[in-house]
């Protein structure tokens, strides 16, 4: 059977690029009150094909435990989850790192607008060269189970209050892309490629998938 | 006494830039006068300065992407009035990271980000990569190359990780043509252009190894003029002539402290430097245009 794995690594410790980005972002790019918080994961997705859901995530757990191309249990939190579908989550998560509570806001304005939204920006690189590269290496060492369709980047959680989802939604657009010196920070267009993968309502409002 | 830097090189140095130095002496070494402006330093100081250059290193520790937090400090808009007055700005490695990140370069539509250096691509291997390369110089209208000669082969080293330039608009891409801001391109010891690796290091579009902005004032190269600038940096088993001359300068300390093929960016400077001194005095364009 084929299901879709995902995996989030982030930094146990003090995230200083997560820092350096929270510390741009309000106060060199005019986003202070607008930005609640910004968490930084490692992030891979792929088609898993094996014998059985349960089997497959166990086999896909026990090697990115041990390979240190995916994480460092001395300094990495992960999660590792399964989809039979788009939206159909397997009841069964591996790790340490329960992305539904992983919401650090770090400024103190909390609810000025209607809500405070956290976008999951996923960022990859147009090339795509290093997923190639993580899929051999993974299959390389899986026993049982073969992956492909590797989607490999860096996802963004972007805390912010706005009004609604949908305008929280530009507002993480205007932070993410460089358009101009004082525009954007987190990728740039020409090389790489973004897409939001999950919204959630952290304070007032309603979240969903994107 | 309040430091100035009128009349000399103001070298700016943002938290992990590490080349600063050399980069100051490779000045010194053509007769210029150049300090250390530190990045909090009141930009006031920069009023009278020659010209600036952005050395290599880790700016911010390439955190998010290699000189883009660097392209978001406030001493970036004095440095984009200075480039906009027409006085020289060079970015160096990481400083063309910073000038490309802040849309002085291309600087079509100025300020407005139209390029990328994104990671190396390169055969069997991906990552930081350290080496000789040789540079042609293009028909260009920089003022950091004018004294080299028109299609003069340079060898100058390269160390970087993220040096690939890259633009998702073609359009841009023709109008850097159309407008002469190839400076400089990846080429073979002989001048022929050859877009594999090791020829082309890192995968740059049209070997592209620096790119000046339409007026020529501001360059953004990936390698390194300041680690070329005496003969004693160059290796012994480098082809061409440049390799021979080093050679033949071996044990003869004062053959080895000659210029270097690096040392003719700085001293295109010293062609231009009174007519800028002349210029930043008088009337600058505007900035934001």
């Amino acid at each position: 059977m084929k299901i879709n794995v995902e995996l989030r690594v982030r930094l146990k410790v003090a995230d200083l690029v997560a820092q350096t980005a929270w510390m741009t972002l309000t106060e060199k790019l005019d986003f202070a009150g607008i930005l609640q918080g910004i968490v930084r994961y490692s992030y891979w997705a792929m088609d898993a094909d094996g014998t059985d859901g349960k089997s497959i995530l166990d086999e896909i757990d026990r090697v990115v435990k041990l390979d240190g191309a995916f994480t460092n249990q001395n300094k990495h939190c992960y999660s590792l989850r399964g989809f039979m579908r788009p939206g159909a989550e397997m009841d069964s998560v591996r790790g340490d790192l329960i992305l539904d509570r992983d919401f650090p806001v770090i400024a103190g304005k909390r609810g000025r607008s209607a809500g405070v939204f956290a976008w999951d920006l996923l960022i990859r690189e147009k090339d795509g060269g290093r997923e190639e590269g993580f899929s051999s290496r993974l299959n390389g060492r899986l026993s049982g189970v073969e992956v492909s369709a590797m989607k490999a980047g860096e996802v963004w959680r972007v805390i912010c209050d706005s009004q609604d989802e949908k305008s929280a939604k530009r507002m993480v657009e205007r932070m993410a892309v460089t358009r101009s010196r004082r525009e954007g920070l987190l990728l740039n267009p020409h090389y790489q490629q973004y897409e939001f993968i999950g919204v959630t309502a952290v304070g007032g409002g309603k979240g969903s998938k994107a | 006494m309040a430091r100035s830097f009128k009349g000399k090189v103001a070298i700016i140095q943002f938290p992990g830039v590490n080349c600063e130095y050399e980069t100051a002496d490779a000045v010194r070494a053509v007769g210029i006068e150049a300090d250390l402006f530190r990045w909090n330093e009141d930009p006031v100081l920069l009023e009278e300065t020659l010209a600036v250059i952005l050395p290599g290193g880790f700016s911010y520790q390439d955190r998010i992407r290699a000189g883009v937090v660097a392209a978001k400090d406030h001493i970036m808009d004095k440095l984009s009035r200075i480039a906009a007055q027409g006085r020289p700005v060079l970015g160096i490695c990481n400083g063309a990271q910073v000038l490309v990140e802040s849309g002085f370069i291309p600087g079509i539509h100025w300020e407005s980000v139209d390029l990328a250096l994104a990671p190396n691509v390169m055969a069997d291997r991906d990552g930081y990569y350290c080496d000789w390369v040789f540079l042609r110089n293009e028909d260009s209208r920089c003022v950091w190359t004018g004294a080299f000669a028109r299609k003069e082969v340079v060898p100058v080293p390269i160390a970087h990780a993220e040096g690939r330039f890259v633009t998702g608009d073609s359009g841009i891409l023709e109008q850097m043509k159309k407008n002469g801001q190839i400076a400089l391109r990846y080429c073979t010891d002989r001048g022929g252009i050859d877009g594999g690796f090791p020829v082309n290091p890192n995968g740059s579009v049209e070997n592209i190894a620096g790119v000046c902005n339409p007026d020529g004032n501001v360059l953004a190269m990936m390698p390194h003029p300041e680690r070329a600038s005496w003969l004693r940096q160059v290796p012994e088993d480098l082809p061409g002539s440049w390799g021979r001359k080093r050679n033949q300068a071996s044990g003869k300390f004062e053959r080895m402290e000659e210029p270097g093929p690096g040392r003719t960016f700085f001293s295109s400077l010293l062609s231009i430097a009174g007519h800028v001194r002349e210029k930043s005095g008088g009337q600058g364009k505007e900035a934001g245009r």
